[in-house]
């Protein structure tokens, strides 16, 4: 088995397909996998924006300014050098996008535009009406078609990766993956290979904003076969995200800018309509906790809040989890013109107009900061090094990762429409990293042993066989819905250890209910079941590497909130302060403890779980968060 | 259903409900390969009003039983973003192309009928194969000629804010294959390539660097399969999700096909 | 450069509508208008405007050239086409849907009706002077049949309703009318065109009557 030496992509949402790209402009054969046609991918869900400085609103916003914003808002958590080379390169890569003929839209003057996202107080986020996910990844997309019909790239659409193939040394040299029609099981050669395969909000579902594809299982299956993966306990809730019964869908926080009010009726058993419900028998929530901020309090305080007047105080709507989002207080013509997007999406799902009735929104799992960790190399300006193998290079030799399912920039909390830019620049750095690699090949690649890869194949398609055949109890639907509700109750907004203890006992459990499942589906012939409930079985080890890393950190970092290691600031006390000097001097201490990168290891005894140091090298972390 | 109703009936207990319906009736259309004769089958799953088709077959997949009480395999379908903007859950319910995670149980009709989008060739189910709009999509060359995907530093030329909102119509079609199951002129039994790959060639003639190659789009759609195919039947715009101008950018790519003819026979 | 006339495809379509319109259709309207002098009756007919025509020089190769020829050449595509319609009236009950396949079953209720037609007036008139020398007489005994006056209206009335909406599509196939607003315009035109031609074509065929 020689092959002229190449590259597979798994994965074809923003980060595959930029990864695709850049290989194959650089002449390098690309076979690229997706579960579905590419265009499916839940990159086209992201409606608000990607983040790039080009000051087109002379508001003298600065690249620094981005770099510095992106590494606040992870708390410090993200290595410093890819952030830099991010933010750099932003600008450019949107000009590569509108070349490639991205619709982003236009100021007046024909510019392009660009908004406020939340997090910053510059106007820095370029946007493509309410569907600017969709746009950049059509963009790609035509140019991946384009190389496709001349013939460097390969598309394997309806192909489920299944594992790595690695030689004695460990190194990848190819995946083994699934015909998703037909079950076959075959071996795919390349001397690199690109993981680009998305998030895992599905551990939550349906209390997630993501898509049904989200399950995490390729980057499951990369850690089952050694790849680390860093920071799993940081998941970012969306606290405004309208509840529906397949999923939870985003509602833009221009809701509560805009003048939506958040409230619950104070008698938990109010059953009345909500218009029907009196002012004084309404406990608006944020306006209560936080008299200052009110409403447009940041996302996580949001989100806490809900949680712990639903979960907590147990005063969500009708006894559910639900709170009310109120906009029918509000002059109905300002809030069509201001809303209109979100008020079609809710009108759409819901089949009620917000404009009558308040809606009913909880938070939900929606970006996970986690992922496979990734390397990098610095270069002397304190940037990512550029064309460097290292960079995004996975700790199996031969395996890179970029997109949502790496762990590079987002450090404990992402930036709003932070994601678009590094799911995009990192398939652009792990695109180029592999054609490094590829190019300092030696002419003595390890020949792999075809029988080793025969007996893989076996495994795989007996494992299929023997999940058909299954007669037990178990329904793996249903193991997947008590997954989710598991994970939102044990492992989401608010977390303690004696109830993360208790989330991987369960987790135990439902692993060992996967062993006794029937299928119902024994046709060899697109059989949804069976993919599904091996994705389950990988969603259940993520799952428990996000528990253990959650357990592990006893701290409160961006979006991972333990009550019990919360450190209040000084009520009224300013830098010079003395009790704020004590505040900043524990802080700073906290740090020396817990600003390091959680890494999460598959060991025969199950999740290892160790530390590593952070790079910040270009902005060190003197001052806590203040969002006074 | 009165819209106070409708929120109150959203908890979990049953309400006490006038009419309601307790049960979702769907007829589904099956077919176990894509050789295999189609068959129907009846199943019900319990009435909650917030109900699109998808959540409903997610429901359903768990428990898989026909109204009948037989026990069967599980439905197949697509479905990704559940948001409409993924495109995979185009089917037809109650005979008309959609997609189904919009498709709002209260708004339809009951039984509701299922069946897979019409004109792709059935996978199983209600999953079908339109990998033939990305083929049509390159017959017709639906991208933009650039060097390679880099930096040229030249800032993003000028768009009037008029030229972007005429475009951008045309950037929000999701390849669901509603408009082309709907076209009489698209089908496994004729080389139209439909009206969605035309609607993009509309979009990319009007970039400002889609421009100069044009010609080469407008050469492919005056081939086998290309615009004039189109019979005008516009049932495509009636059924697309996006709203998209479909016939108008038919209309404009006459206008520009007939002048390239011109230039052509001119030299 | 000029890949679309090497490739026919594009050009033989777009002649298909231009032929349709000219000079098929504008025949159709010239047509129709003389057959409305049937009103002033068989020596102003048969007089004036069978003679004026049957005087030009050169006819057969007019006649062949200028009618059978093209609208051979329409019908002959049209049939080629037609077999590409899969249409679903039921399913996508809309105007423009039915319109698109009433134009296609028009165009063959229009062949079948013009082999009735031509075969009984120019063709017989070849071998039998009689019919040629009175074609208004000949009309008058051919259209005392009700069946006959039955199949001339349909067969005008599908030619008009072909014509008139062949010219709404024409539109935007040759792209002049692309906007929502443009089309419909334009097809209100073109309904008022088919209106005052049907008119006409009627107010022929009742001028035949005794
Ligand atoms: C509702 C919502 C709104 C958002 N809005 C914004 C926003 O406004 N701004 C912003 O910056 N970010 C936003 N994000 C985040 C952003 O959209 C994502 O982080 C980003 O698009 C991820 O891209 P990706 O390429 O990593 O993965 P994806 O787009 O998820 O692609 C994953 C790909 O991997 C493939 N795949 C997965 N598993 C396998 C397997 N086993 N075998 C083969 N192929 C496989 C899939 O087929 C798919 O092609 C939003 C996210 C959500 C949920
Ligand atoms: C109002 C009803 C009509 C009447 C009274 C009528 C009458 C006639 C007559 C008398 C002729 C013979 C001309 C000759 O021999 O020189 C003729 C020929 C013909 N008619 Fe009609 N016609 C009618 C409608 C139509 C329609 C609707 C069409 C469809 C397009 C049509 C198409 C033709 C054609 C193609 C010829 C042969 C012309 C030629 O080669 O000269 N007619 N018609
Ligand atoms: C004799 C049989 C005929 C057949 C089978 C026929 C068939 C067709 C068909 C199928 C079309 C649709 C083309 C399309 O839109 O793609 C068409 C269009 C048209 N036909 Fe005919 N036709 C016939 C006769 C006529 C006649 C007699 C006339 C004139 C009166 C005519 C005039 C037109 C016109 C103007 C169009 C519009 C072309 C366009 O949309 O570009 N046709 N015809
Ligand atoms: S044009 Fe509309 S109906 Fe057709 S594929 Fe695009 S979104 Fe779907
Ligand atoms: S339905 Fe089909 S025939 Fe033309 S106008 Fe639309 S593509
Ligand atoms: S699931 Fe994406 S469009 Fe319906």
């Amino acid at each position: 088995m020689t092959a002229a030496p190449g590259a597979i992509v798994i994965g074809g949402g923003l980060g595959g397909l930029w990864a695709t790209l850049r290989i194959a402009d650089a002449g390098f054969p690309v076979q690229l996998f997706s579960l579905f046609e590419v265009k499916r991918s839940h990159s086209v869900c992201a409606q608000g924006g990607i983040n790039a400085v080009l000051d087109t609103k002379g508001q003298s916003d600065s690249v620094r300014q981005h770099i510095i914003d992106t590494i606040k808002g992870g708390e410090y958590l993200a290595n410093q050098p890819p952030i830099k080379s991010m933010c750099e390169s932003a600008p450019g890569l949107i000009r590569t996008f509108d070349r490639m003929g991205v619709t982003f839209s236009r100021t007046p003057e024909g510019l392009l535009d660009q908004r406020l996202f939340g997090g910053v107080k510059h106007k820095r986020t370029c946007f493509a009406g309410a569907s600017t996910g969709q746009q950049l990844l059509y963009g790609v997309d035509q140019q991946v078609r384009r190389l496709e019909s001349l013939g460097q790239v390969t598309k394997h659409e309806w192909w489920e990766f299944l594992e790595l193939i690695k030689d004695a040394d460990g190194i990848c040299h190819g995946i083994l993956a699934m015909d998703l029609r037909s079950l076959e099981v075959r071996a795919f050669r390349a001397e690199v290979v690109i993981l680009a395969t998305g998030g895992f909000g599905q551990i939550y579902a349906p209390n997630t904003t993501t898509s049904t594809a989200c399950t995490g299982a390729a980057a499951s299956r990369c850690y089952r076969q050694g790849a680390r993966f860093a920071n799993a306990e940081f998941f970012q809730f969306h606290p405004t995200a309208m509840i529906g019964r397949d999923k939870t869908r985003l509602m833009s926080e221009a809701a509560r800018g805009e003048g939506g009010r958040i409230w619950v009726p104070r008698n938990p058993a109010e059953r009345r309509a909500p218009k029907a419900i009196p002012e004084s028998e309404r406990f608006y929530v944020l306006e209560e906790f936080f008299p200052s901020y009110g409403n447009t309090v940041a996302r996580d305080e949001a989100s806490r809040a809900i949680w712990h007047v639903t979960r907590q105080l147990g005063l969500g709507v009708r006894g559910t989890d639900r709170v009310y989002l109120d906009l029918t207080h509000l002059d109905r013509h300002f809030v069509s013109t201001r809303l209109g997007a979100i008020l079609d999406i809710y009108r759409k799902f819901a089949g009620v107009d917000p404009l009558d009735e308040p809606m009913e929104i909880f938070p939900a799992a929606h970006y996970p900061m986690g992922g496979l960790w990734v390397d990098f190399e610095r270069d002397d300006s304190g940037g990512m090094r550029a064309e460097s193998p290292r960079n995004h290079a996975t700790n199996i030799p031969g395996l890179y990762a970029c997109g949502e399912c790496d762990y590079a920039y987002h450090g404990a909390n992402r930036l709003g429409a932070n994601s678009l830019l590094s799911a995009s620049f990192s398939g652009r750095v792990a695109g180029e990293s592999a054609v490094c690699y590829l190019k300092g090949l030696g002419a003595d690649r390890a020949t792999l042993s075809p029988t080793e890869v025969e007996r893989a194949i076996q495994e795989q398609a007996s494992l299929n066989a023997g999940l058909m055949r299954s007669e037990g109890p178990e329904n793996p639907f249903q193991i997947h819905r008590a997954l989710g509700e598991l994970m939102t109750a044990k492992v989401g907004v608010v977390r303690s250890n004696p109830e993360l203890e208790v989330a991987l006992e369960e987790l135990q459990t439902l692993d060992t209910r996967l062993d006794r499942i029937r299928l119902g589906d024994a046709k060899a012939w697109t059989n949804q079941s069976l993919s599904f409930a091996r994705q389950l079985r990988d969603m259940i080890r993520l799952a428990t590497v996000v528990t253990r890393s959650a357990l592990a950190r006893d701290e409160c970092r961006g979006a991972h909130y333990k009550p019990e290691f919360e450190r209040p600031l000084p009520e009224g006390k300013f830098p010079g302060d003395p009790e704020f000097e004590d505040y900043r001097a524990d802080w700073q201490a906290n740090n020396a403890r817990w600003l390091k990168t959680t890494i999460a290891e598959q060991t025969p005894e199950g999740t290892s779980i160790r530390f590593e140091e952070v790079d910040t090298s270009l902005y060190q972390p003197t001052n806590p968060r203040d969002y006074r | 259903m009165s819209r106070q109703h409708r929120t109150a009936a959203s908890e979990p207990e049953p309400s006490a409900g006038k009419a309601e319906p307790d049960r979702i009736h769907l007829r589904i259309r099956r077919q176990d390969r894509p050789e295999s004769r189609p068959y129907w089958q009846d199943f019900a799953i319990p009435y909650q009003p917030d109900h699109n088709v998808v959540s409903a077959l997610l429901v359903l997949r768990a428990d898989p039983v026909t109204i009948a009480g037989e026990r069967v395999e599980p439905v197949a379908w697509e479905r990704n973003c559940m948001e409409e903007v993924c495109g995979s859950c185009a089917m037809l319910v109650n005979g008309v192309p959609r997609p189904a995670c919009s498709a709002l149980v209260d708004s339809l009709a009951q039984p509701i009928a299922l069946e897979p989008l019409p004109k792709f060739p059935v996978v199983r189910d209600l999953v079908v194969d339109r990998s033939r709009m990305d083929r049509t999509l390159a017959q017709v060359k639906a991208w933009i000629q650039i060097d390679g995907a880099w930096d040229t530093h030249a800032p993003a030329p000028r768009t009037s804010q008029a030229e972007w909102a005429a475009n951008y119509l045309y950037s929000r079609c999701m390849s669901c294959g509603c408009c082309m199951a709907a076209c009489p002129q698209f089908g496994p039994h004729a080389d139209f390539v439909g009206p969605a790959p035309l609607a993009q060639v509309r979009l990319m003639n009007a970039h400002p660097t889609g421009r100069y190659d044009r010609v080469d789009r407008l050469h492919a759609i005056m081939g086998e399969g290309g615009l004039s195919d189109c019979g005008n039947a516009q049932n495509c715009v009636r059924v697309c999700p996006k709203a998209i101008p479909l016939t108008t950018a038919i209309g404009e790519l006459g206008r520009q096909t007939t002048l390239q003819a011109l230039r052509d026979l001119l030299g | 450069m000029t890949a679309s006339i090497e490739n026919s495809h594009f050009l033989l379509r777009r002649l298909h509508s231009l032929l349709g319109l000219v000079p098929v259709g504008a025949f159709l309207v010239f047509h129709l208008w003389e057959n409305s002098q049937s009103r002033f009756g068989a020596a102003h007919y048969n007089g004036e405007v069978v003679a004026f025509l049957q005087g030009m020089n050169y006819l057969t190769v007019i006649e062949l050239l200028v009618i059978a020829l093209p609208l051979a050449f329409h019908a002959g595509y049209g049939l080629l086409i037609l077999p590409q319609m899969r249409l679903e009236p039921r399913r996508y009950p809309y105007a423009r849907n039915w319109l698109y396949g009433l134009q296609r079953v028009s165009g063959v209720g229009i062949l079948l009706f013009l082999l009735v037609h031509v075969g009984t007036t120019r063709i017989q008139g070849l071998w039998q002077p009689a019919i040629r020398a009175d074609l208004y007489g000949h009309m008058q005994a051919l259209l005392s049949e009700p069946w006959m006056l039955g199949l001339y209206a349909a067969g005008l009335l599908l030619s008009v309703f072909h014509l008139a909406n062949g010219l709404a599509t024409m539109g935007i196939v040759w792209g002049l009318t692309a906007s929502v607003q443009a089309q419909r315009i334009f097809g209100y035109g073109c309904l008022t065109f088919g209106l005052v031609l049907a008119a006409i074509g009627i107010q022929g065929l009742l001028g035949f009557l005794p």
